[in-house]
């Protein structure tokens, strides 16, 4: 009977992705006749989404895992086969719970965000949030690197659909133009290394004996005991020895990462998305798009822990950006550029974890800061409600008496960004910085990484307090902060959802208190420990340790974590010494050319246009010119050279019988002579 | 019986007569009459083959070149009658149009 | 029978239109046209081909009927399918209606020729699909060139005279060096063929039974051949650096004989070079691969930097149709099934998706008379159903993932990857940057036509005088002139962007037939 249960299950797994799909082609072609434009639909198609998720979830439980390939687009005998599949594991399974819930509340939060305001265009924006679910439950439990890939770009697609909403204006069409094409060039790179990876081994399956990291570790300790290159056996490695050529294929695959998860140099388009309406920026940053590229890393952690390199690329990468982002986010005036680019520092956060080795914190931080980032937005979502569309924070200020639920729920999300104990982030980014902090102190990279963490959490916990107290505490500053608009449920409902989670979820994996009182309470560890053998902690670990030589100080986590909480407090002090009182100054005014660097974000669209221009338009223009002058050029020129030898051989044509007459004397005799001569006539 | 050289040579002359006229005069008549002059030439050339080999092909094919000949003179007086008409003059180096 | 009978369909079609009355002539065509297309998707259905045509395969729909003998070589009316040539036949007829419903609204003079050469021009492009011996073939391959001649030099712009004139004369010349080659090789052969039939010839010419012509050797007489067949060829493709005359003819052909031009013409080059330098001269194309990989490459990444310098809509997509078959020139170096199958379907693929980005420029000109990128903004604001489709069909352009232009790239980079010639996998990884280009020019083009304010500047209508109009409903002079495009004007569109996705979700659907015919090709081919 369970088994019978379990098999149904996974039959009808399929559906959580084919529910939101259903909804898009709804709400695209029959939005206008519904009421609400199609939300209603969106709403029951990810409602049904998130139960049949946690209903996996459940399975997933109780042991069981499954693996399947469910549709062949196209089965090629002696070559490569392209199939959809669905791998359903601990990992996607928890990851389904998330995106699907996240939707959920993102889609009866726009009820009260785009219908209550009278918005146009709904129908469209609900086809767009359908199409944005779908497409990333379908990544999910994608159980290949090719529907990865497939949907990966879908998900860019959607990105577009929906920042560029409000394409009436001018500045969303230009920003969602700007996070395709940067998530596009990132992209390119992810391309090329599926492909490469297909040529590589032949398959792009995640999970099982035929999978390419299974191949690749196999591979690998082949290498080890021979020759280098030698023990690749029937893999091709295009000249490299195995070791390098893996490498070079993590780092292709990051490519699509880095764009995707806006880690730098990639991150500059997160920013500008801001102009899409507030839900989709929740969505895009809490649970999909900008997830896409940190859970694709987990899911072929196998692969990336055969190679220290790429590991610590990540690790540096993710660091530098945790940093970098934050310190961007201090000068910010607008509630959702502070929220974006802390967006960009977190997802830094988890890169440092999974190029630490920590695979459970990264997944862990992937979770925790899905909900409380989703709350933080549909906070930022409902004060810009209540603000009348401004965004502003100096133009705020007092809200929180007027809007306490908005209130709470918004100071437990920013509890949890800032990682205080003890909200769910907390538990998760310190987690993060002890693996990078073990790991670290063998590795310099590492502990640049870690190093650049801890430091970033100050920035975190000013900029998180200093939006916090500009939003919600002091003195009104504006008419509007004095009369805010009021919210209906269907804002508050997902907020509460949220806090409550953004509060709470941290508990699953309270590793500090597991090591200092022995009790078994990492709860996800547990449940990442269990899965499709190759795909569990377990088995990551040992490959970091055999493969990568990852090897970790022991240490005991109370000290790191006492450690980041007092430099968070430190942050969220100096916030609130700066900016408490009713009227708070524009403190950050006194930091001058700092301030005007970090307002520009260090210039790096500029610095990012001019390439694109230069080697972009610059080029093509030349191009363009090159072809009209020298390639069209020598077509006309050949046609120019016919017709003027014409019309000067046509000068012969005179128009007198006499002439041509002459001309046919003269040409027999010519003819007459040649062949006389020829002939030895005259001799 | 006279040698074929001696035709030959005749109708060489004839036919250098002909192509001088055509060379120097400009009046329609006389390049019409030229022309006469040099079928002719031709017309004695088959003629004394023709003579000298037995075989008549050579004679039918003069018949037809004087068939020829005739109708060549009423499409050439045709065109010359045309010709006076739009120029008003029979001069062949006036009627310049019919080039490029 | 069936094949004759779906040429004669066109052909008498054609002679119908013609004495016509020009008032019927727009809906008798696209009926007429529907009887092809109904046919042809008959055909698609019951397809019962197997292997190539050119390798012994097993052809459908196949007759051989001996003609006249010219000298030593019999020539014969010998048509049949493939699974190469079968999805081109369907491709045309498809387009072909298409095009013709999208001709209703700009074609307002002398419909009846009009349409009536659209289906001789059908009848052309499906006879260079079908018919299998080389005097024939290359009758058909010619009879194209009129019908788009007139088509272009009689309804074109302004500069239509330069184009028409431009297109038919390189494409000719093209075709003498062609023709050239390809009796190098006849007579090369010599007494080991008696007719003109390509599948014998390619059988010959693969046995190894070329012998010396005029004492060059058979080697060095493969060679030149094989340059010979690729210049005559790469015009018709376009192939970087002649690809000039497409642009020209793009710009000013109307915008129905742009989708026909884009989405089968260009195939005929490609189709030519799979079917002579591909399959007969295999060795020749192994080769010099890196060199022909070289320039595909340069096509693509030049072709697509070419795109992103144009302001005209048509320019646009006629520069990015030579970056795109750069990848199918790519996939048939590789001599692998995803490479050749992949570049087969490349070119289905972007025949339709090319056919509907130009009719989408079309139904847009239509109402706006600019093609320009900066005269016009915020088009979506007036014309939805258009701009859905125009975005839809530009992403299949960039190669989204569920649409038919994804998957004709991948196949080829998939194929191309691992092939055997020297550098392949840096050629792919080079070509690939494409699909960065084309997702630069596109939405750069389209963020500026469709989306952001509404406003036209239209030169014909009040000298050039900006017509602006912000506000909904105001009801100005420009709100009566853009408006919603009519039935006829997006059927096409859905019917292409229809057929865009059906192919990018279900591509065995013709992939599968495609690697039945590439396969014999592949293997036989020694590249394995």
């Amino acid at each position: 009977m369970a088994a019978t249960s379990t098999a149904f299950a996974f039959e009808v797994a399929p559906a959580i992705a084919i529910l939101p799909l259903a909804s898009f082609v709804i709400a695209l072609f029959a939005g206008k006749y519904l009421p609400k434009g199609g939300a209603l639909a969106g709403i029951a198609a990810t409602g049904g989404s998130l139960l049949l998720s946690l209903w996996i979830a459940l399975t997933v439980a109780g042991g069981a895992t499954y693996n399947e390939e469910i549709y062949s687009l196209v089965t090629t005998p002696n070559s490569f086969d392209l199939h959809f599949g669905l791998l359903l594991d601990p990992l996607s399974a928890l990851m389904l719970v998330i995106v699907s819930l996240v939707s959920f509340l993102v889609h009866l939060f726009s009820l009260g965000y785009m219908n209550d305001e009278g918005e146009r265009g709904l129908p469209r924006y609900y086809a767009g949030l359908g199409l944005f679910s779908f497409s990333m439950l379908a990544f999910v439990f994608a159980d290949n690197l090719f529907m990865s890939f497939v949907f990966f770009e879908l998900v860019g697609l959607c990105s577009w659909l929906l920042i560029g909403h409000w394409y009436r204006e001018e500045a969303p069409p230009s920003a969602a133009k700007k996070a395709f094409l940067v998530t596009r060039f990132g992209d390119y790179f992810f391309l090329v290394g599926v492909v490469a990876i297909f040529a590589t081994f032949g398959t792009t399956l995640f999970a099982g004996p035929e999978s390419f990291p299974t191949l690749a570790e196999e591979a690998l300790a082949g290498a080890g005991g021979g020759e280098a290159g030698g023990g690749a056996g029937e893999l091709s490695t295009f000249g490299f020895g195995p070791g390098t050529w893996f490498t070079v294929l993590g780092f292709l695959v990051l490519g699509g990462v880095i764009g995707k998860s806006a880690q730098f140099p990639l991150h500059t388009w997160l920013p500008d998305a801001m102009e899409g309406p507030t839900p989709v920026s929740a969505l895009i940053h809490a649970a999909t798009m900008v997830a896409a590229g940190v859970y694709l890393v987990a899911r072929m952690y196998g692969f990336y822990a055969l190679s220290p390199t790429a590991l610590a690329v990540i690790a540096f990468v993710g660091g530098f950006t945790a940093l970098f982002a934050a310190s961007m986010a201090v000068v910010k005036r607008d509630i959702k550029q502070v929220l974006a680019y802390s967006t960009i520092s977190q997802y830094g956060y988890m890169m440092l974890g999974l190029g630490a080795g920590g695979y459970v914190a990264a997944v862990f931080h992937l979770m925790t800061h899905a909900f409380f980032k989703a709350l933080l937005f549909l906070g930022a979502g409902a004060v810009i409600i209540a603000m009348h569309h401004r965004q502003d924070m100096w133009e705020m200020g007092g809200l929180k008496e007027k809007l306490p639920v908005t209130y709470y729920a918004f100071l437990a999300g920013s509890l949890a960004l800032a990682g205080i104990f003890p909200f769910a982030g907390f538990w998760s980014k310190d987690e993060i910085l002890y693996e990078a902090l073990i790991h670290g102190l063998n590795d310099p990279l590492l502990l640049g990484g870690y190093l650049m963490g801890l430091t970033a959490i100050v920035f975190t916990g000013f900029y998180t307090f200093r939006m916090v107290l500009l939003t919600f505490h002091g003195e009104p500053r504006t008419h509007t902060a004095r009369n805010p608009h009021s919210l209906g449920w269907s804002v508050k409902v997902p907020l509460v959802v949220l806090g409550v989670l953004a509060t709470v979820i941290g508990l699953i994996n309270m590793t500090p208190v597991a090591e200092a009182t022995g009790l078994h309470i990492e709860y996800l560890h547990t449940w990442l420990e269990h899965g499709i053998p190759g795909l569990t902690v377990e088995h990551y670990d040992e490959v970091l340790e055999t493969v990568a030589g990852y090897s970790a100080a022991s240490l005991s986590p109370l000290l790191p974590a006492v450690l980041s909480l007092a430099l968070a407090l430190a942050g969220a002090g100096l916030a609130w010494a700066l900016y408490s009182g009713p009227d708070p100054d524009h403190h950050t005014e006194r930091l001058g050319d700092i301030r005007t660097l970090l307002m520009n974000n260090y210039y790096q669209d500029e610095y990012q246009v001019w390439i694109a221009e230069t080697f972009g338009t610059g080029v093509a223009r030349l191009s363009d010119r090159f072809d009209q002058s020298i390639v069209d050029g020598a077509v006309n020129g050949i046609s120019e050279v016919s017709l003027l030898s014409g019309d000067r051989i046509r000068r012969i044509q005179t128009g007198i019988v006499s002439n041509y007459a002459t001309l046919l004397t003269l040409g027999l005799v010519v003819l007459l002579l040649s062949v006389g001569l020829a002939g030895g006539w005259f001799l | 019986m006279v040698a074929v050289q001696f035709y030959l040579l005749l109708s060489a002359a004839i036919f250098c007569i002909g192509l001088f006229g055509i060379l120097t005069r400009r009046n329609v008549l006389f390049f019409l009459m030229s022309v006469e002059l040099m079928l002719n030439a031709a017309n004695i050339n088959l003629v004394a083959f023709s003579f000298q080999y037995g075989n008549l092909t050579g004679q039918v094919f003069s018949l037809f070149i004087t068939a020829l000949a005739a109708a060549e003179v009423a499409v050439g007086i045709g065109i010359m009658l045309v010709l006076y008409r739009n120029f008003g003059d029979v001069d062949v180096t006036k009627a310049t149009t019919l080039r490029w | 029978m069936i094949l004759e009978l779906l040429i004669g369909l066109c052909l008498l079609g054609s002679v119908v239109l013609f004495v016509t009355p020009n008032r019927y002539a727009g809906r008798l065509a696209a009926g007429w046209s529907l009887l092809p297309l109904a046919l042809s998707l008959l055909m698609y259905a019951g397809f019962s081909g197997q292997g190539n045509a050119l390798l012994g395969g097993q052809l459908a729909y196949e007759t051989t009927v001996q003609w006249v003998s010219l000298g030593p070589y019999t020539l014969n009316w010998h048509v049949g399918l493939d699974g190469i040539s079968m999805p081109l036949i369907a491709l045309s007829t498809v387009l072909t209606t298409a095009a013709i419903l999208s001709a209703w609204t700009p074609i307002e003079e002398r419909e009846n020729q009009f349409y009536g050469l659209v289906l001789f021009l059908e009848a052309g492009l499906i006879g260079v699909f079908a018919v299998l011996d080389f005097f024939v073939w290359f009758v058909f391959w010619e009879a194209v060139l009129v019908p788009m001649y007139f088509l272009v030099a009689i309804w074109g712009g302004p500069r239509r005279k330069y184009a028409a004139i431009k297109f038919f004369v390189y494409t000719n010349v093209a075709s003498l060096v062609m023709f050239i080659g390809f009796f190098t090789l006849v007579f090369g052969l010599g007494d080991s063929i008696a007719s003109l039939d390509m599948p014998a010839i390619a059988q010959a010419l693969r046995a190894g039974e070329l012998g010396s012509l005029a004492g060059v050797g058979p080697g060095t007489l493969k060679t030149l051949a094989f340059a010979a067949m690729f210049a005559g060829f790469a015009v018709k493709v376009p192939i970087v650096p002649v690809h000039t005359w497409l642009p020209d003819a793009h710009v000013e052909a109307p915008t129905p004989v742009s989708v026909l031009l884009a989405g089968v013409l260009l195939k005929m080059g490609t189709y030519a070079l799979l079917r002579f330098n591909f399959t007969m001269l295999p060795d020749v194309a192994q080769q010099y691969a890196a060199i022909i990989a070289l320039f595909a490459v340069v096509s693509v990444i030049y072709g697509a930097l070419l795109a992103l310098a144009q302001q005209d809509l048509k320019r646009i997509v006629a520069y990015s149709s030579v970056s795109s078959m750069g990848y199918v020139i790519l996939g048939l170096v590789a001599y692998t099934v995803y490479g050749v199958g992949g570049a087969t379907f490349q070119m289905l693929s972007h025949g339709l998706i090319s056919g509907l980005l130009f009719a989408c420029v079309g139904v847009i000109y239509n109402t706006t008379h600019t093609r320009m990128v900066d005269d016009m903004s915020g088009m979506a604001d007036r014309m939805p159903v258009t701009t859905s489709m125009f975005v839809a069909g530009s992403f299949a352009y960039m190669g989204l993932p569920l649409t038919s232009g994804f998957l004709g790239e991948y196949f080829v980079f998939l194929g191309t990857f691992h092939a055997d010639f020297p550098g392949a996998a840096w050629f792919t990884a080079i070509a690939m940057f494409g699909i960065v280009i084309v997702a630069g020019y596109l939405l750069y083009a389209m963020q500026r036509t469709l989306f952001g304010p509404f406003s036209v500047k239209t030169a014909h209508a009040d000298g050039g005088a900006m017509r602006t109009d912000g506000g909904e409903g105001s009801g100005s002079e420009a709100e009566h002139d853009i408006d919603r495009a009519a039935a006829h004007d997006i059927v096409p569109l859905a019917m292409l962007l229809a057929l865009v996705i059906v192919l990018g979700v279900a591509p065995e659907i013709s992939f599968g037939m495609i690697r039945d015919a590439v396969g014999p090709l592949v293997t036989a081919g020694g590249a394995g």
